[in-house]
C-alpha cells in the first residue's frame, strides 16, 4: 500500500487526441511488470517523489478506472474494467475531458480515503507538490491499464493531476446522486451526508402514501385522514396512538368532527338564506360540510379564494361560519373551486407537508421547486455540518438553508452573521478608539492636543496616557512614564482588552469579506469563461473538450472561496490549541493554493493555452487540499474534539 | 349589487329589527347627505355591574370593500384606555383579525358584542397600548381608577 504511483487510469492515445504543445508526449499504458522500476517509492530522488497523502483502495480505483470507460449509470460489472482495458478508445475520450460536476455520468465518489489520510497529510502539506502524486496510491489493482512503456518522471505530475481532477469531479457528483446507497455510504467523505432531492410529484406521491395507510388503518375517509395527519404534522405513530386513546378528542382538535356520514354535494334547499350574502331563494345552490354550517356556493366559493389566493392558507381553512373550527376538506374543496385554485392548494398543501416534516427542506435558491430529505436531526447539528446539493446545483446547509458554509457549525455561523451585520461592531469601536472619564464614565475621543485631560461634564482632570490622576504625575506632565500607576491599570487594561478583541475580529472579518468578494468577482471571470474558452479555441486550435479546464477550474475556484471564507468564521471561534494549529495550517495551504490559481486564472487568453497544464494541476491540488481541510474539521467535529472560546 | 353592499344593506336592516339595548349602529351621512353604507357609527356601552357600566363608548366601523371576506375595523373615537386598543383607537380583538377568528359570517352585532365583553376582558396576551396595560398588569388600584375616569367621561347621550 502507499506506493505513489501513475495514473495508469488515463491512457491517452496519441492519435485520437489533440494535446496542446506545452504538453509532455502522452503516456502509454502501463503494465504492472515494469512499474517497480520507476514508481517514485523507489526512487526518492525523483522530482515529483513524495509519500502518498491519500490511498485510494483498490476495489475503488478498479470501479473509478470503469466508470471512466463505461457509459453513464450502468452498473460496473467485473468486466467493466477488461472492457476499459481493451477499449482504449472509448477511455481516451473520457478521461480526457474534465467534466463540470453537474453534468458527468453519475457515480458514486472514489474517494473515501482521505478522512483516514488527511492526519498524516497535515504534516506533509506544504509540499504543493504532493498533490499529483496522492490519488492513485494503490498497486494492487494497476493491472488496469499497466503499460509495457515506462513513463517520463517530468510528466508523472501533470498525469496524476488530470487524473485527479477527474477524479474530483466524478467527487462531486455523488452528492446529486444518490440511487446506490450502499456505495454512498461506503464513499461518503466524513464532512458529507446521505440525502435525497425531491421533486413537487414526488413529494405529494409520499403524502398520499401516508394518507392511504392512516385512512386505512383509521377507517377514516381519505380526505379526513389527510387532515388529521397535517394536524398531528405527519407523526403517523404519535398520531395513531392518540387517537386509539382518545378518539373524539383527537377529531375535534383537528378540526374534523366525529360525523363521518354522508357525501359532499351542493344541494338546494328550501327556505335556505345564506348568513354572509343574505340571499335567499328557492334556487340558490348552497353547501355545508359536515358540521352543518351552510352558505351559497357563491359565497363559499368566494371565502375558499380568498383564503388559497390571497392569504395562502391551504391545510387550515376553517369553515366559513362564527366559532366552527371544522377544516375544509379537499373533497369539499374540489367541489366548489375552479382548477386553477385546486392547483394552488395542492402547491400550498405541499409546501406545508415540508415545512411540517424535520426530515425535509426546500431548496432555497430563487424558483426552485425541490426539496431536499436528509435525516440529519437538529440535535445532531453540534456535530456535522450537514451540507446538500439540490439539483438545481445549488449548495446549502440542511440545518439552516444558509448557502454552503462547511465547516463552520450552524450555530457558529448565526452568531458571526449577527455579529458581522448587527451594531457591535459599533460598540467595539467606540470602546477601542475611545476612553471613559475615569470618575464619571462619560466616552471621551481625544482628537487633539496634550495628555492633559479635563473632563467637560465633571471637571475631573486625568493623563490620556495611562489614564490615572492628573495631580499625580507630578513634573513629568507630558511624557507619561508612570506606567506601573495603580490609578491607572484597571483603565488601560480594560482598554487594551476591548482593542485587542476589536483587532482579532476584524482580522477574521477581513478575511471572510475577502474572500466573498473575490469568489464574487472570480464568479464574474466565469461568466466570461465560455467567450474566453471559444476565443481560445479558436486561438490555439484546441477543441471544445480541451478546454473544459477552464471551466473546471472556474468552478473549483469558486468551492474552495466559499470553503475559505466560512474558515475564517470558524477560527474566530476557536480557541488556540494544538487542532487549531493544524487548521491554520490547512487553511494556509488551501488559501495559498486558490490564490495561486485564481492568479493563473486571470491571465491573457493567450497564455492560457500553455497554462493548461498548471491550471489542471492546481485545480486538482485545490480540490484536494478542500477535502483535507473540510474532511480533517468534520471528524473533529464529530468526535468532539473542537475548543471554541464562544459557548454555543 | 356588489357582495359587500348587499351585505351591509342586510346588517342594517336586522339592526333596524332587532338589536341589543343600549347599543347603536348607524350608517354615517357623507357630505353630500347620502348614507356611506361602508363608514358606520357605533356606540357600546359598558356591560352591567362591571367597572365599565355606565359609561358609552364610540367607536367608527369601517368596513373594506372585501367585506365580508375581510373583517371591518373598529375605531374607538376617541381613542380608548384599555390594553387591548391601540393608540390610535383600533380595537384588537380576535375575531376582527382575519388570520385569526374572522368568519364572513360574522355580524356586527355579534362583533359590537364582542367588544363590549373585550372592555371588562381584556387579554393580556396581545396588549395594544403600553399606557392601560402596564397598570393593567403591575397597578390594578390605579387602573380602576383611571378607568372610572373614563368611564365617567362617557356618559351615555
Amino acid at each position: 500500500m502507499g506506493r505513489q504511483f501513475l495514473p495508469a487510469l488515463f491512457i491517452i492515445s496519441p492519435p485520437l487526441l489533440p494535446h496542446s504543445p506545452s504538453e509532455p508526449p502522452l503516456e502509454p499504458p502501463n503494465f504492472p511488470g515494469d512499474v517497480v522500476a520507476h514508481h517514485p517509492l523507489f526512487n526518492p530522488l525523483q522530482p515529483g517523489y513524495l509519500p502518498p497523502i491519500s490511498i485510494t483502495p483498490p476495489s475503488t480505483r478498479k470501479r473509478k478506472a470503469a466508470e471512466a470507460a463505461i457509459t453513464d449509470d450502468q452498473p460496473l460489472p467485473e468486466s467493466a474494467t477488461k472492457a476499459a482495458h481493451t477499449g482504449n478508445a472509448t477511455l481516451v475520450g473520457r478521461s480526457r475531458k474534465p467534466k463540470p460536476a453537474s453534468t458527468g455520468p453519475a457515480t458514486t465518489c472514489p474517494q473515501s480515503t482521505e478522512s483516514a489520510s488527511s492526519a498524516s497529510s497535515t504534516c506533509q502539506k506544504k509540499r504543493e507538490l504532493a498533490t499529483p502524486a496522492t490519488t492513485e496510491a494503490s498497486m494492487d489493482s494497476d493491472d488496469d491499464f499497466m503499460s509495457d512503456v515506462s513513463s517520463q518522471d517530468d510528466f508523472l505530475d501533470m498525469q496524476g493531476s488530470d487524473d485527479e481532477s477527474l477524479g474530483e469531479d466524478f467527487g462531486d457528483l455523488d452528492t446529486g446522486f444518490s440511487d446506490d446507497k450502499d456505495l454512498l455510504k461506503q464513499k461518503r467523505k466524513p464532512y458529507e451526508v446521505e440525502f435525497k432531492v425531491l421533486n413537487p410529484p414526488e413529494i405529494e406521491r409520499e403524502q398520499l402514501v401516508q394518507i392511504n395507510e392512516v385512512s386505512a388503518i383509521l377507517g377514516l375517509p381519505p380526505e379526513s385522514a389527510a387532515i388529521l395527519m397535517r394536524f398531528g404534522r405527519w407523526k403517523q405513530e404519535k398520531l395513531i396512538e392518540g387517537y386509539m386513546e382518545h378518539p373524539e378528542e383527537t377529531l375535534e382538535e383537528a378540526g374534523l368532527g366525529t360525523n363521518f356520514e354522508g357525501t359532499a354535494k351542493t344541494e338546494v334547499v328550501p327556505g335556505f338564506s345564506c348568513e354572509i350574502c343574505c340571499e335567499e331563494g328557492d334556487d340558490l345552490e348552497s353547501y355545508a360540510m359536515r358540521c352543518g354550517h351552510r352558505f351559497c356556493v357563491d359565497c363559499y366559493r368566494h371565502y375558499l379564494g380568498q383564503k388559497i389566493k390571497e392569504e395562502g392558507e391551504a391545510a387550515r381553512i376553517q369553515c366559513p361560519g362564527n366559532k366552527c373550527h371544522r377544516i375544509v376538506d379537499s373533497r369539499s374543496l374540489d367541489l366548489l373551486v375552479t382548477d386553477e385554485l385546486k392547483d394552488r392548494y395542492r402547491t400550498l398543501l405541499t409546501r406545508t407537508y415540508v415545512d411540517d416534516k424535520d426530515n425535509l427542506r426546500w431548496c432555497p435558491a430563487p424558483n426552485c421547486e425541490y426539496a431536499v430529505d436528509c435525516a440529519v436531526k437538529t440535535r445532531d447539528l453540534r456535530r456535522i455540518v450537514p451540507t446538500v446539493r439540490c439539483i438545481c446545483k445549488h449548495e446549502f446547509c440542511f440545518g439552516c438553508s444558509v448557502a454552503d458554509h462547511q465547516p463552520t457549525p450552524c450555530t457558529l455561523v448565526k452568531m458571526w452573521l449577527q455579529k458581522c451585520e448587527d451594531d457591535s461592531e459599533t460598540a467595539n469601536w467606540i470602546s477601542a478608539n475611545t476612553k471613559e472619564c475615569p470618575r464619571c464614565v462619560s466616552t471621551i475621543e481625544k482628537n487633539g492636543g496634550c495628555n492633559h485631560m479635563t473632563c467637560r461634564k465633571c471637571k475631573h482632570e486625568f493623563c490620556w496616557m495611562c489614564m490615572g490622576l492628573w495631580s499625580e504625575h507630578g513634573t513629568s506632565w507630558y511624557n507619561c512614564n508612570r506606567f506601573e500607576e495603580k490609578s491607572g491599570h484597571d483603565a488601560r487594561s480594560a482598554q487594551a482588552k476591548s482593542r485587542a478583541s476589536l483587532e482579532r475580529y476584524l482580522h477574521y472579518y477581513n478575511r471572510y469579506a475577502n474572500h466573498e468578494q473575490s469568489a464574487k468577482l472570480d464568479k464574474d471571470l466565469y461568466l466570461k469563461t465560455e467567450k474566453k474558452m471559444t476565443s481560445l479555441q479558436s486561438q490555439s486550435g484546441l477543441s471544445w473538450i480541451e478546454v473544459q479546464f477552464l471551466d473546471t477550474a472556474s468552478q473549483a475556484l469558486q468551492q474552495c472561496r466559499q470553503t475559505l471564507k466560512w474558515t475564517y468564521a470558524f477560527a474566530f471561534y476557536l480557541a488556540r490549541n494544538n487542532i487549531a494549529t493544524i487548521f491554520e495550517d490547512n487553511q494556509a495551504d488551501l488559501e495559498m493554493a486558490v490564490e495561486g490559481l485564481s492568479e493563473m486564472f486571470e491571465k491573457p487568453v493567450s497564455e492560457l493555452a500553455e497554462l493548461k497544464v498548471d491550471i489542471l494541476d492546481k485545480t486538482a491540488y485545490c480540490n484536494k487540499r478542500r477535502v483535507i481541510l473540510l474532511s480533517d474539521t468534520a471528524e473533529n467535529l464529530k468526535n468532539g474534539e473542537w475548543s471554541f472560546n464562544v459557548e454555543w | 349589487m356588489s357582495l359587500c353592499l348587499n351585505r351591509l344593506q342586510e346588517e342594517r336592516k336586522q339592526w333596524r329589527r332587532d338589536h341589543p339595548f343600549g347599543f347603536v349602529a348607524k350608517p354615517k351621512r357623507t357630505e353630500q347627505g347620502t348614507l356611506d353604507l361602508k363608514l358606520w357609527s357605533c356606540a357600546v356601552p359598558g356591560k352591567k355591574d362591571t367597572l365599565w357600566d355606565g359609561g358609552v363608548f364610540k367607536l367608527d366601523v369601517i368596513f373594506p370593500d372585501e367585506y365580508p371576506t375581510k373583517p371591518p375595523k373598529c375605531k374607538f373615537t376617541p381613542p380608548l384606555f384599555h390594553p387591548n386598543v391601540y393608540p390610535s383607537g383600533t380595537v384588537c380583538l380576535s375575531i376582527l383579525n382575519e388570520e385569526e377568528a374572522w368568519r364572513p359570517a360574522i355580524t356586527i352585532k355579534q362583533i359590537l358584542l364582542g367588544i363590549q365583553d373585550l372592555l371588562n376582558d381584556p387579554n393580556p396576551e396581545s396588549p395594544a397600548q403600553a399606557e392601560a396595560y402596564n397598570m393593567f398588569k403591575k397597578d390594578r388600584p390605579g387602573y380602576e381608577r383611571k378607568v372610572r375616569q373614563v368611564v365617567r367621561e362617557n356618559p351615555p347621550m
